[in-house]
């Protein structure tokens, strides 16, 4: 049923933009990591999102029905992709990770771009639990028809 | 008998608008997505569609009524989705629905009424 569809996209939503919340609060956590089990210092991380449509079987099987399914996708997060920006130089002599010119690589975090990439994350939840608010007062209305007395 | 036609039509109403709504809740679901560009449904077709269900052939296979909405300004990912037109198309959305299913229990109402003797 086409509503509890909806749902299901706005559920995928909600998944999406909390790993996204997930990995941005990660970035921030390792700002400062210098030392990682692969050696180096801490790599940033960035999410992607793809439109995925809707499941073969559900394509078929409403191809069969009167109408052809609208174009509707849900949103995934297909991979977590590391970024290449070269990591930053603090010349500190005294840490187990310098180099042998005394320099320590610290990960090219930025706090404040990570800051307002989460409150992007964030407003998105929103909007799309207030998606699924709307979908679950529609149902209770189709739902309500059955009421008449 | 006209009761049951209209609520036949209020059902392709709500059907349309159930779809619609869909496509609302991906153009949000994809608001992040780059590249993603704002479907809509094309409201005459699909509601004309469902009134003249029942005069075409029932194998016929539609094509689906979305169209790509291509006024909306284009972020530099390439996204064109509007938060502020979705919110409005989504509580729009809502209240016709509400209106839809109000005017089906007032159908039911009227032929339990023809039941009850008008009491």
């Amino acid at each position: 049923m086409s509503l509890f569809d909806m749902m299901n996209i706005s559920g995928s939503a909600l998944t999406a933009e909390r790993v996204r919340a997930e990995v941005t609060s990660a970035n921030m956590a390792n700002a400062e990591t210098t030392h990682t089990e692969e050696g180096g210092p801490y790599v940033r991380k960035e999410v992607v999102f793809t439109t995925r449509n809707s499941s073969p079987f559900g394509t078929i099987f409403t191809g069969l029905g009167k109408f052809a399914q609208p174009a509707a996708g849900s949103v995934q997060l297909s991979q977590v992709v590391d970024d290449t920006t070269p990591s930053v130089m603090h010349y500190e002599p005294g840490s187990p990770d310098a180099n042998a010119a005394g320099y320590v690589a610290y990960p090219a975090i930025n706090p404040a771009s990570e800051m307002v990439d989460l409150m992007g994350a964030v407003r998105a939840y929103q909007l799309n639990a207030s998606a699924v608010t709307a979908a679950k007062q529609m149902i209770q209305q189709s739902i309500d028809i059955l009421k008449t007395t | 008998m006209s009761t049951f036609s209209s609520v036949q039509m209020l059902q392709g109403y709500l059907k349309v608008l159930t779809d619609r709504q869909q496509m609302i809740a991906s153009n949000m679901a994809n608001i992040d997505t780059p590249g993603y560009h704002t479907k809509d449904l094309n409201f005459q077709a699909a509601m004309s569609r469902v009134i003249n269900e029942r005069e075409t052939e029932r194998d016929a296979i539609f094509e689906p009524a979305s169209i790509e909405t291509s006024s909306l300004p284009e972020r530099p990912d390439g996204n064109n989705v509007s938060v502020d037109r979705e919110s409005m198309l989504l509580a729009q959305t809502q209240l016709q629905f509400q209106l839809g299913v109000q005017l089906v229990k007032s159908q039911m109402h009227m032929v339990l009424s023809a039941i009850k003797d008008g009491n």
